[in-house]
């Protein structure tokens, strides 16, 4: 995915509607743009109690405190285009969302979208337990603009897509979790979007299902739906958006191309002490080693992740100046999965993540089914310290992580060079 | 007001929905009964029944002169129909948009929808048990012209239903308390009403307490037509206008001020 957006998309000037020439000029050249915000903030007034917000309503004195969650925000989305948001909790990423969805009102600046917007937030907390998944499925469609008639075109292909065949007569009180989510993202999605918004989770459900979903999604994006997609998974950001926006405080701190801001905010979370949230979707740096099951039991998962040459040490010593990591993984059906390593200091600062999708190579069948890759650092250019990896494993794509292996196994290094440092880097002399 | 009829032009473009919405309310009310929608027809139907057989049938209680009617459970009936639709529409239509909260958090809906669909949904109900009232009358006002009166005046009880149910549910939503004061007030507002006795029995000095009821014209006027086949005299309109009047500036200023905020208060 290229990065080719920035020079046609430029933030508007924060903090003022959008000059008149500049709307003007989008009837012309800039038609393909399908949603813009313009100013955008949000102000929340706190009250002390709900006697006050009623008292409120009934006077012009001003009784509360503001809090503006966002304030000034403007960018503008082309079709095809996918932005992430980024920022720290609380910086304002679901309000934005919110705002651009529809469901709550800006305080100032406004929204302008083309053609239909499609979010894909909480999904099926909307349906009725009593009724029918089918009678779910046309109430639910009502309210997202999908007709009784229009429904009925439309419905033996939702049927057929989340996987509920007979189900669907009964009433949605008797559903698994996995399959009201299945409904629900197969009814948000049964029509095209103009623009998508999705929040923080790309795909739901079981492994199978996720799949069809991240499918779904990028089918969108290739046949020019935009999208707007906040996450905490930089690794998802960087292999899907190619702008981001990065807001602290309710405002744009940065905005423009996904590395260049991906790269200030970590600079930023590095010097605030955060811990750096490399591996997609993990959750806050453990000093243990954590292991998250593979989703479904049958599914494709990391099996063994190797270490050549540690000894019998608490943390073992790499007894060797090559660091060799053997993956034996199992697949999904006969795609070939893709495998993610990552390094880090034993006090949790990333040092390399990489992945084989990202680099051309492609793990090996077995004639078990199952697949093997090896991946050597020679000569590992770490200097001495203690050090902790990760494992993922990935779908075909890279989309979709089916497993992963957060700070599995610790190991110490003890470098043949004695200078101060974290890594040797490649370097000439003149 | 140009604040409300922007809703209202909105709301028009979504009347598809509110139709959907509204027969939603209906069916989810008695939603897992074996009955199912004709509980919300026998309840009160059986109360009907149940006062005329008391009163009318079994005691043969007579009003004294000067009321609209002798016969005590045929004048109940004709004020209790009317005032369990508006019970029933202000009660749910308060606590309509907190119900809809989750809803309305997560697909871009005016919030407005909920309220209304609610009294909508109370029409729906009463409507037709109103109309074979006017039928099941026809004896007492041998169908005089003047019946024809209860068109306008039920299309201005949906009205201010309408605004109160609105009115009060923003109210709800920023101050849960609402939901209870109202409810207690449905309970005594029968009281300060001429659904349980002619309004000649009160006090003429008190009278007044009974117009700060919006139903009491309503009442009134149902009364006029129903029992006696008279035109509803010129009090009834202005009261029920100047109620109409009065919420809709209420509400407007509510909507206004509330707008912006409503949603994250559910």
């Amino acid at each position: 995915m290229s990065a080719a957006g920035d020079s046609r998309l430029k933030p508007l000037p924060q903090g003022e509607a959008a000059p008149p020439e500049s709307v003007g000029a989008a009837s012309a050249a800039n038609s393909a743009i399908v949603i813009r915000a313009d100013a955008l903030g949000k102000e929340y007034r706190l009250y002390a109690s709900p006697r006050e917000r009623f008292r409120a309503l009934f006077t012009r004195r001003a009784l509360h405190r503001s809090h503006w969650a966002l304030n000034g925000v403007s960018f503008e989305l082309r079709r095809g285009q996918c932005l992430g948001v980024i920022g720290d909790n609380g910086a304002g990423k679901s309000t934005l969302l919110k705002l651009l969805t529809g469901t709550i009102q800006p305080s100032t600046g406004r929204v302008w979208h083309a053609g239909r917007v499609t979010a894909i937030l909480e999904l099926g907390t909307g349906f009725h337990p009593d009724f029918s998944g089918r009678d779910n499925l046309y109430f639910g469609g009502s309210l997202i603009g999908i007709g009784a008639e229009q429904m009925a075109r439309l419905e033996p292909e939702i049927v057929a897509f989340s996987e509920l065949g007979e189900a669907l007569q009964r009433p949605v009180k008797t559903y698994s979790s996995g399959m009201v989510v299945r409904l629900a993202f197969a009814l948000v999605t049964a029509v095209q979007p103009d623009v998508l918004i999705i929040d923080e989770a790309l795909a739901v459900g079981d492994q199978h299902f996720q799949k069809k979903c991240t499918e779904r999604i990028m089918a969108f994006r290739e046949s020019g739906c935009a999208i707007v997609f906040c996450s905490h998974s930089s690794y998802h950001i960087r292999h899907m958006c190619d702008t981001a926006l990065w807001l602290d405080g309710g405002r744009v701190a940065e905005f423009g191309e996904t590395e260049a801001v991906m790269g200030a905010y970590e600079m930023h979370s590095r010097l605030r002490g955060r811990a750096l949230e490399m591996p997609p979707d993990a959750p806050a740096l453990a000093p243990t080693a954590t292991r998250m099951p593979a989703v479904d039991a049958h599914g494709a998962c990391l099996m063994t992740v190797r270490i050549d040459d540690l000894d019998e040490g608490d943390p073992p010593l790499l007894a060797a100046p090559d660091l060799v990591v053997r993956f034996t993984v199992r697949g999904r059906g006969d795609e070939c999965p893709n495998l993610g390593f990552m390094i880090e200091l034993a006090q949790g600062s990333g040092i390399t993540s990489l992945a084989t999708h990202e680099e051309g190579a492609r793990p090996v069948r077995q004639s078990d089914g199952t697949w093997q890759a090896v991946l050597t650092f020679p000569d590992l250019p770490l200097h001495s310290g203690e050090y902790v990896v990760s494992a993922y494993l990935f779908d075909e794509t890279g989309l979709v992580l089916y497993d992963a292996w957060l700070h599995y196994q610790r190991f110490r290094f003890v470098s043949p060079t004695l200078m101060p440092g974290l890594v040797r880097l490649p370097h000439r002399w003149g | 007001m140009t604040v409300l009829f922007l809703e209202l032009a909105q709301l028009w473009r979504l009347r598809a929905l509110l139709g959907v919405l509204t027969r939603r309310e209906v069916h989810a009310r008695y939603q897992g009964s074996a009955a199912g929608v004709a509980w919300a027809y026998v309840q009160p139907l059986l109360t009907v029944a149940a006062y005329y057989l008391v009163f009318d049938i079994v005691f043969g209680m007579r009003l004294a002169q000067g009321a609209p009617t002798g016969r005590v459970g045929t004048y109940l009936i004709v004020g209790s129909l009317p005032w369990m639709a508006f019970c029933d529409a202000v009660g749910r239509g308060t606590s309509s948009l907190l119900d809809a909260g989750s809803l309305l958090q997560k697909n871009a809906l005016p919030p407005a929808l909920f309220p209304l669909r609610t009294v909508a949904a109370s029409a729906l109900v009463y409507g037709p048990l109103l109309v074979l009232l006017v039928l099941a009358y026809a004896p007492l006002h041998r169908f005089a012209l003047a019946v024809w009166a209860v068109v306008p005046l039920l299309a201005l009880m949906v009205l201010l239903t309408a605004l109160l149910a609105w009115a009060l549910a923003i109210m709800a939503a920023a101050l849960r308390d609402v939901v209870q004061v109202v409810g207690f007030a449905l309970a005594i507002g029968i009281f300060l009403s001429p659904v349980l006795f002619p309004i000649t029995l009160f006090p003429a000095a008190w009278r007044w307490v009974l117009w700060c009821n919006p139903m009491t014209p309503v009442v009134l006027g149902l009364q006029a037509l129903l029992l006696q086949g008279a035109w509803p005299p010129p009090a009834v309109w202005l009261a029920l206008l100047a109620w109409i009047a009065l919420l809709a500036g209420a509400l407007s200023l509510l909507v206004a001020r509330s707008r912006e905020q409503l949603v994250d208060w559910l």
